[in-house]
Formats: C-alpha cells, sequence, structure tokens
C-alpha cells in the first residue's frame, strides 16, 4: 500500500517505537504511584517522554502534560481560557476540536481569515477581531485540510501586544515545523502524539503554561489527603493512570524526530509536495497549492471525492475524502458541498509514493472511474 | 554517613531534581517519602548525602524546581526538618 494519509495518523513509525511500547508493556508497572523497581521506570519513562517534549518544544518538563489526543489537549485550554459568553477570535481553517468546544461553551466565534495562502489577508483580519475585542483566541498552525501553514508567530505577537490569551493547535505541525512555547508566548499547545510525533495512537501533549482548570478528576499519586485536584502542573491535568507504553513509544518517535531534524523532515515531506502538484497540474486536476504550505494537499478530481478515494484505495493508495472534520476550512475555500480528496505525506514521504499516486491519478482522474 | 531528605509534591519535579543534582555531581536516589514527612499524604524524595545538602538546595532554588521541604540528619542519627 501507498500510504499518502499522514495527517490523519502516521501508519508506518520508526522500529524503536514498537520496541519502546513492548518493553514498556512488560517492564513498567503505575507511574508516580509506587517506589518498587517497575513503579519507578514507568515514572522514569514519563519523566523521559516530557523532558524530551520539553527540549523539542522549548519549555520546562513539568509543563508538558500528557493526554489521550490532541482534541483532548484542546478540551483542557479552551474550557481553562473560555467561559460561555465570550468572544473567541478562530482562524477560517479550524478543526471541529476546537470548534465544537468552542460550540458547547456558547459562545461568540469571530472567525479570522477566509483566503487560502495569504497570510496579509490572516493577519489583518485576526487583528480586527482582537481589536473588536476577544476574551481568547483559538488557531490553527496548519490546515489539515489544506496543508495552510498560518503566520502563527505573528498571530501569536498580536495577541501577545493585546494581552489576549490564546491556544495553538499544532496537530499538524508537531514534528515538522518548530513550535515553541516560550517564544510564541501561548497560554496552551496542543498536539496529537500520533501523527507527526511518531507516537502511537491514544497519547498527545498539552504544553501548559499555567491556569490549567482539570477535565477529569481523580487520583494523581499526589497530595492524597486533598480532595482538590492539585494546583501544580502537570499533576493537575493528570488524574488516572497514563498510557505508559503509549508514551515510552512517543519519546522514541519524538526521540527519532530530534536526530533526524523537524526541517530535514519538512524539507523531505516538500520536495513530494511540489513533485505532486506539478504532475497533478499537468493532468489539469484542480490543486488547491500556495505559498506557506506543508505536506499536505487537497484536489478536486472530475469525480466525487469519495468515489475517488475509494477507487484509488482498490489501487493501493490511501487518501482521505471529504470533509476532514473541518467545515470551517471548507467553507473558507468554498469546498463545503464538494469536500476534497486529501493527500498528506509523512517522514517517510519518498519518490515512489508521489510517482505510483500520480501514475494511478493519470488512468482515474482521465477515466473518471 | 549522615543522610538529607529533600521532599517534592510531585514525581515530576523529583525527577527534575534528581538530573539537576546527578548532572551537578552529588550522588542522590529518588524515593517515596517517608510517609510522616508529607502531611498532604503521597510524595517523592530524594535522599542525599548531608555534607550536600546546602549545595543541593541551592543548585535547585537557581533552577526553579519547587522543593516542599528539608529533612536533615542530626548527630543521634534522627530526621528533623530544617529551614529551605
Amino acid at each position: 500500500m501507498i500510504y499518502l494519509d499522514s495527517g490523519a495518523t502516521s501508519l508506518r513509525k520508526p522500529a524503536q517505537v514498537y520496541r519502546a511500547v513492548e518493553r514498556a508493556m512488560r517492564t513498567c508497572a503505575n507511574p508516580g504511584r509506587g517506589g518498587y523497581a517497575a513503579a519507578m521506570a514507568a515514572s522514569r519513562q514519563l519523566y523521559a517522554c516530557r523532558e524530551t517534549a520539553a527540549d523539542l518544544f522549548d519549555c520546562l518538563p513539568e509543563q508538558v502534560v500528557l493526554t489521550t489526543s490532541c482534541t483532548h489537549g484542546l478540551n483542557i485550554a479552551i474550557r481553562s481560557l473560555v467561559k460561555p459568553g465570550d468572544r473567541v477570535v478562530v482562524s477560517g481553517f479550524e478543526h471541529n476540536a476546537v470548534t465544537r468546544p468552542l460550540h458547547a461553551l456558547d459562545v461568540r466565534i469571530y472567525v479570522a481569515g477566509r483566503r487560502l495562502f495569504d497570510w496579509e489577508d490572516t493577519l489583518a483580519d485576526f487583528r480586527r477581531g482582537l481589536e473588536d475585542g476577544a476574551q481568547a483566541a483559538v488557531f490553527t498552525h496548519v490546515s489539515n485540510v489544506f496543508g495552510y501553514i498560518l503566520p502563527v508567530e505573528r498571530m501569536a505577537r498580536l495577541c501577545r501586544e493585546r494581552g489576549v490569551p490564546f491556544i495553538v493547535d499544532a496537530a499538524q505541525s508537531a514534528g515538522t515545523l518548530p513550535v515553541s512555547l516560550k517564544q510564541w508566548g501561548a497560554d496552551f499547545i496542543a498536539m496529537p502524539g500520533h501523527k507527526g510525533l511518531l507516537g502511537p495512537q491514544g497519547t498527545g501533549l498539552l504544553l501548559c503554561r499555567d491556569g490549567a482548570e482539570p477535565l477529569l478528576y481523580g487520583g494523581t499519586g499526589s497530595a492524597s489527603i486533598e480532595q482538590r485536584m492539585p494546583e501544580y502542573l502537570p499533576d493537575r491535568l493528570e488524574a488516572g493512570t497514563l498510557n505508559v507504553p503509549g508514551f515510552a513509544g512517543l519519546t522514541a518517535g519524538m526521540a527519532y524526530i530530534r536526530a533526524a531534524g523537524t526541517e530535514r523532515i519538512f524539507q523531505a515531506e516538500h520536495r513530494q509536495l511540489r513533485r505532486c502538484i506539478r504532475g497533478l497540474g499537468e493532468m489539469g486536476v484542480k490543486v488547491f497549492a500556495g505559498e506557506h504550505q506543508a505536506a499536505t494537499l487537497s484536489m478536486l478530481p472530475d469525480m466525487d471525492c469519495e468515489a475517488a478515494a475509494e477507487a484509488m484505495a482498490k489501487r493501493g493508495i490511501a487518501l482521505r475524502a471529504g470533509l476532514h472534520c473541518a467545515p470551517y476550512a471548507h467553507e473558507s475555500a468554498g469546498t463545503l458541498q464538494t469536500g476534497t480528496l486529501r493527500l498528506s505525506y509523512g517522514y517517510d514521504a519518498s519518490r515512489e509514493q508521489t510517482d505510483r499516486f500520480l501514475q494511478e491519478a493519470s488512468k482515474l482522474f482521465r477515466s473518471g472511474r | 554517613m549522615e543522610y538529607a531528605f529533600i521532599t517534592f509534591r510531585s514525581v515530576t519535579f523529583g525527577q527534575r531534581g534528581e538530573k539537576l543534582l546527578k548532572g551537578g555531581g552529588i550522588r542522590c536516589v529518588l524515593q517515596r517519602t517517608p510517609r510522616w514527612m508529607e502531611e498532604q499524604g503521597c510524595g517523592y524524595a530524594l535522599r542525599l548525602p548531608g555534607a550536600d545538602a546546602a549545595r543541593a538546595v541551592q543548585l535547585l532554588r537557581a533552577n526553579q524546581v519547587p522543593m516542599r521541604k528539608i529533612y536533615v540528619q542530626r548527630g543521634d542519627g534522627e530526621l528533623e526538618e530544617a529551614a529551605l
């Protein structure tokens, strides 16, 4: 199978990820609860995960909260910063992981910047949104549908200058683009463990500055007499037994990325993206491409996008079709009715993947079946 | 040898402390905090040579690792709380 759906998850992990998961399953007891060797081994495993993440994302180990997914982290972050009735500024390319928690709080949402790959439009509208008064801002680093890399550093600066707390959704960027809690001055940055960070599914990270409110309440292995959750991180946000094997795998994934270098991974993916855009262009397929694009590409073949994905799957090519849980992004691009066919590269992007896809695309899209 | 215990509210703080102290050449062991030392319940502590206690506290403070308490061994071998 030619796997081109890394925007959904990284399917094939580096070998050390599988080994780390198995080792942890065989050797780790409950972390932060006991003092015997297997419990301490589990605690050390989680600390290694925090430390590796802290090194990659420029923060302290205790600011790295271990979650079950990016969505879990975003829910914690949103519930911490946003109250019902608040006015919140978001970008025009948000995922439901951001917009559904906001809708559940019944907030007023200002959608800033609808034009794809246009930093000036994004920034100008985002500034307007903040100037009209906002209690918080939430924005994605990279659109999961179109790969649009938003000008997050400048958006972060606009928030800081106006004293507006903000959350960054790094679901599609962590592992391939620089992400820094300290430099951005973000209140929260949420990311999944199983996409660009190459860990197992069921893992995620939430980088927190302070002021976080728990979403789950329960045992933390600390301050056990107290019936309130601890005030300090990461314990405050980590009730219940954590997924130690998952985070062991995530640590191995992040170590791989650190050794390979995010910039090198990005460039390798991008080479294939450009090649793919050229090939599709020659076939006359409508592609959404532009400056500031990560290695995710949406296209509109001359057929139903779900049918196209199904036909591709039969030819051994894994792509994703539909709305990709991001109706705001499709509304911005005018593809809400059609959806798109999405191709997304991962750390193992190769010329063979691109060539095989283009070969099948040239047959399918020309024949229409 | 006389020992000192530095206690932490969270295993994560204890682990960061352990790395820092070991990096600074101070031998230490991370372990569960003896129950009588922690009125809030469970916690973790670093056990280290008493002679290194002052330097350890300085190092942890300089790196903003939140400490809870410090216990040092008296001449008769009993542990007593000292000022941080």
